[in-house]
């Protein structure tokens, strides 16, 4: 098996090429549709997706969605409508707050952590966070609570299973209530919503099901994070959207993807996840990555669990005749 | 009851369905998908309420969790007193 740095790179004409035949197709034949709305968060995959859909259908035919809650970074949706801006598209900036507060309030959630971090008031910023170094040790993925109390401190704890799945809770209704937004959208305009899963994601399942996982299609899905970014610098991408650590942007207190989800630095993270998806011994693989085999075998088991564990996100339902799909 | 059969019956019951006959006292339960990672969050509370311990966050490493022979090795030491492995370079 062949694995060295070079294994990711993508010739970004073509593959421009493929992905806009992709949209173009599923916007006329597939789904019969006007164009494309495209959910932008200020982040480089919804970038991507968003300028290969004006290449696929024209600016005329995307729509752009800005579309924040109380607690997203103010940047993120200052990136995103300079990028829209620059594509020349259509957007719209709609506060999703009381979508967000409708379906569980945020004086609820707020309620749920200051019972975990009895300093926290409404308005302390707080996020969840994993051990972020799994290349230089092993341990399990277990989450933290970190509140910035008003006093500057930062409080921690660890979550058990209950208070994980109830704050995840509450951080996916932002996510989903995005979903419900772009497809009011989608259809009152006969448009698709273009999902921006990447490969890096939709394998070890950091998406939302019904969330940013509720979309008409996925033409990211087969790129690794690494190739994203080489198509932002083909499609000429704003360069703050480029230059921006990839975030979930979902808590209060900013966190990066390598804390919130992945663990392993991005320079690494998409390599070891080829190696792991091929097959390539751990040998070879810690050579070219220059790590040491404990590593590889670290990432490539976190891999394995995490592509168990969310299976159930990757297809629509299961029936009695398989997933209906 | 051990702790070993104790644990066991936790696995069985909560992540094998009733199931007992795969699960050896060796095997590992992330490699051979048997507990994921957020069933490993359901057996660091597990252990804690059923045992009164407090695991600390270095010590939650396969070492100490990824079997039932792991486990109950961890917890016979937790018991004791005694000091238990921990991440590396602590």
């Amino acid at each position: 098996m062949q694995f060295n740095l070079d294994v990711l790179k993508i010739n970004c004409a073509e593959e421009t090429k493929r992905v806009t035949q992709f949209v173009t197709e599923q916007v006329a034949k597939g789904y019969r549709r006007k164009g494309v709305v495209v959910g932008l968060s200020g982040g480089i995959d919804s970038a991507v997706m968003c300028a290969l859909a004006v290449e696929a259908v024209g600016k005329d035919k995307v729509v752009g969605l800005i579309l924040p809650e109380r607690e997203s970074n103010p940047v993120s949706s200052q990136y995103a409508v300079s990028h829209a801006k620059e594509l020349g598209i259509e957007f719209r900036e709609i506060d999703i707050t009381p979508t967000v507060d409708s379906v569980a309030s945020y004086s609820q959630r707020d309620e749920f952590i200051r019972k975990l971090i009895p300093g926290y008031t409404p308005g302390c910023k707080y996020n969840i966070t994993l051990p972020t170094d799994l290349l230089d040790r092993a341990s399990f993925n277990f989450y933290v609570l970190q509140v910035k109390l008003p006093d500057g401190t930062l409080e921690k704890k660890r979550l058990n299973l209950e208070e994980f799945r109830t704050i995840t809770s509450f951080a996916n209704i932002k996510i989903r209530s995005r979903m419900i937004h772009l497809y009011a959208e989608a259809e009152r305009r006969n448009l698709i919503v273009a999902g921006t899963t990447n490969r890096t994601e939709f394998i070890l399942g950091d998406f939302c099901k019904y969330g940013d996982g509720g979309t008409d299609i996925e033409a990211l899905a087969h790129l690794y994070k690494n190739q994203i970014y080489q198509l932002a610098d083909h499609l000429a991408v704003v360069s703050e959207i480029i230059d921006r650590a990839p975030s979930p942007d979902t808590f209060s207190l900013p966190v990066n993807d390598q804390e919130f989800f992945f663990r392993i630095p991005f320079d690494k993270l998409d390599f070891l996840l080829y190696a792991w998806e091929h097959q390539v011994p751990v040998e070879q693989t810690s050579k070219v990555l220059d790590i040491s085999d404990e590593a590889v075998k670290r990432a490539f088991k976190d891999f394995a669990s995490k592509n168990h564990a969310t299976a159930h996100l990757r297809v629509p339902a299961y029936s009695l005749d398989g997933d209906v799909s | 009851m051990s702790n070993i059969d104790t644990i066991r019956e936790f696995v069985v019951e909560n992540f094998l369905f009733g199931d007992s006959a795969q699960l050896t006292d060796e095997m590992s339960f992330l490699e051979n998908g048997i507990i994921d990672s957020t069933g490993i969050l359901e057996m660091i509370t597990f252990l804690e309420e059923n045992y009164k311990v407090k695991i600390d966050d270095d010590e939650l490493v396969p070492e100490n969790l990824d079997s039932l022979m792991n486990i109950s090795a961890f917890l016979d030491k937790k018991l004791d007193g005694m000091s238990v492995p921990k991440e590396e370079g602590k």
